[in-house]
């Protein structure tokens, strides 16, 4: 993973002492529990604010209108809380970005900062013209090259001229760019008492509840678009592997359960997306019970998609927990059997289970379904750790 | 549906703004989740028009284009859709009411992020311990992209058995067991106004009858 790239070389040059020093306290000591180690990476960051920022960033535990203010949409269309990347110094926002690379795996970081990267291309596809078709491949206005540790994504604009007066929201006009993702904290960083770390902007909300030795992720949206894209020749597919391995799971069920999976009608969007907490569908396909020893293997590893994104001992004790539940877990397809090779599926599917909901939904928005796609993961009886917190 | 209209929305879309990125476009997003009781259902629409529609749809709601969505017009256009959608118990139509209803301001709507929030409720005639039911949705279908589920009862005496739907999902079934229900309620049909309406025809036919033989004293054979 590289962080360097991700922002402009001047800003990261400054901020190397300091991110190396929040890098270094936030990662210091093997003993130290996931949770200790998020706490000190939270507070490293709420030290970097001034009084006003700290205002802004922190919440009450039970702010329930917080809770609640993420979405797919772009932040200049759905405004949301907390502080964004843009409007923070370059070390706050390398402290900012320790805090959810603490928070989350390597690779559901990496994760994250592709869905950021492609907003990037969207940013610079806004001001160049129309939006992009299948393939598009941009300049890269960032990069993936070079080394850790994080700059905190501190790039100055990229070359053109000023974006189109777009929507309303606070950030100027600007709808896309790596930089318009808000953080905020509910509840004071504990290693004892729950507390929550939010972090998203269009295509991304990271809702993750810290209670103890806890971690949960959900609710939590991803999505991509561009889907796909290249950056300094490497090709990158943020949510590439959601796609391929549902893909193949289909393609490794046999005639009957194929048969049973597949839903005879159009899945237009998400079904539980934004503001859809707490609520439960009657579930729908092939149960797992009904599947071989390899294809139940090939779904928990579909789901380690979303579960994985968490760091590692929280992401252990869900997926522990989601194979205990296997059995009654569901997965449901709708819309191509096939994609096109190196391209994410069209169709829709839904994993579901006691204490899951994953949905995979291409977006049908005049363009290339392959190129745009929502995901929504939930635990409808723990959204927001309620289960560990009682609220 | 104005198809010449809905052309037009269409012809604009490679045209949009870059605002109109990451939601719906040119479709009119009709999404509904059914909550099931022994007595009555509970349906939550949410409405999002995307944003080449946008204008469509709200012509049809600030129906005196005044750039405001009236309390009067909220009311009148959930009474549309109301009327656009069905919904029946083994067979029998149903009587929705409107229990609530939110509207976006025209601005957001404009810019295809209205959400409509229509909820209703239809209470159930008595029924049986197998029961259908069934919804329909209609409205604007020239547009309109539809989605219906059902929630997992609450009451753990409900059991879904199956769910059909039509491809595009503007027809849906749903097929259920409930526990705790007589098998063949004999009073069930005493809520069908037809049974009422037959019971005080035979009243008065007999009365009738009394009455004439009164009149015209016995009969003799």
């Amino acid at each position: 993973m590289n962080f360097c790239s991700m922002g402009a070389i001047p800003n990261t040059i400054r901020s190397i002492p300091v991110v190396a020093l929040i890098w270094l306290s936030a990662t210091a000591g093997m003993a130290q529990t996931a949770t200790s180690r998020i706490v000190t990476a939270a507070n490293a960051f709420v030290s970097t604010l001034d009084v006003r920022q700290r205002q802004k960033v922190l919440f009450a535990f039970d702010d329930k209108q917080q809770r609640k203010r993420w979405s797919n949409l772009p932040t200049g269309a759905v405004p949301r809380g907390g502080i964004s990347l843009k409007d923070m110094t370059p070390a706050q926002r390398a402290a900012a970005m320790a805090l959810v690379a603490s928070a989350l795996s390597a690779r559901g970081f990496e994760k994250v900062q592709q869905i950021m990267e492609g907003d990037e291309m969207n940013k610079t596809n806004e001001r160049n013209g129309p939006p992009f078709g299948r393939g598009r491949r941009g300049p890269p206005p960032g990069g993936f090259g070079g080394a850790p540790p994080p700059d905190g994504f501190g790039g100055g604009p990229p070359p053109g001229g000023p974006p189109p007066p777009f929507g309303r929201g606070g950030n100027g006009g600007q709808m896309f760019g790596r930089d318009l993702y808000f953080i905020s904290i509910l509840g004071r960083p504990s290693e004892k008492n729950p507390w929550m770390l939010q972090f998203g902007g269009h295509h991304l909300a990271l809702n993750i509840t810290i209670a103890g030795e806890r971690g949960v992720l959900t609710p939590t949206l991803t999505g991509a678009q561009p889907a796909l894209y290249t950056i300094n020749g490497k090709t990158v597919r943020p949510l590439g592997q959601e796609s391929d391995k549902a893909l193949a799971l289909l393609n490794g069920l046999d005639e009957s359960r194929r048969k049973q999976a597949i839903l005879n009608y159009r899945v237009a969007d998400l079904v539980l997306g934004p503001g859809e907490d707490g609520k439960t569908i009657q579930p729908e396909g092939l149960k797992a019970s009904n599947m071989t020893a390899k294809q139940r293997a090939m779904l928990l590893d579909v789901i380690s998609e979303w579960a994985g994104i968490i760091h590692e001992s929280a992401a252990a004790a869900r997926m522990a927990e989601l194979r205990a539940d296997l059995d009654e877990t569901w997965f449901a397809w709708s819309g191509p059997t096939t994609a096109e090779p190196g391209h994410n599926i069209t169709a829709y599917y839904r994993i579901q289970g006691p204490h899951l909901v994953i949905e995979y939904a291409p977006q049908e928005l005049g363009g290339d379904p392959a190129m745009h796609v929502h995901t929504m993961y939930r635990d409808p009886t723990n959204d927001y750790g309620r289960k560990f917190t009682g609220q | 549906m104005n198809i010449n209209l809905l052309l037009v929305a269409l012809a604009i879309v490679p045209c949009l703004p870059a605002s109109a990125y990451g939601h719906r476009l040119d479709e009119y997003l009709q999404a509904a989740l059914i909550s099931l009781e022994k007595d009555h259902v509970q349906v939550a629409m949410r409405l999002v028009p995307g944003v080449a529609v946008s204008d469509f749809v709200l012509k049809s709601i600030d129906t005196n284009a005044d750039g405001v969505i009236s309390q009067s017009e909220q009311q009148a256009y959930a009474e549309r859709v109301l009327r656009d959608v069905s919904l029946a118990i083994d067979a029998r139509q149903l009587r929705p009411r409107i229990i609530s209803m939110e509207f976006p301001r025209v601005e957001d709507m404009r810019e295809g992020l209205g959400e409509i929030r229509i909820e209703f409720s239809a209470d159930f005639p008595l029924g049986g311990p197998k029961r259908s039911l069934t919804f329909e949705n209609h409205h604007q279908r020239a547009i309109a992209a539809y989605l219906v589920n059902c929630l997992v009862p609450r009451d753990p005496d409900i059991r879904v058995v199956a769910q059909n739907r039509s491809r595009q999902q503007s027809s849906y079934q749903l097929d259920y067991v409930q526990a705790g229900v007589s098998p063949i309620p004999l009073v069930s049909g005493w809520q069908d106004e037809r049974v009422w309406l037959s019971m005080a025809a035979l009243f008065l036919f007999a009365r009738f009858a009394i009455l004439w033989r009164q009149a015209h004293g016995p009969t003799r054979l």
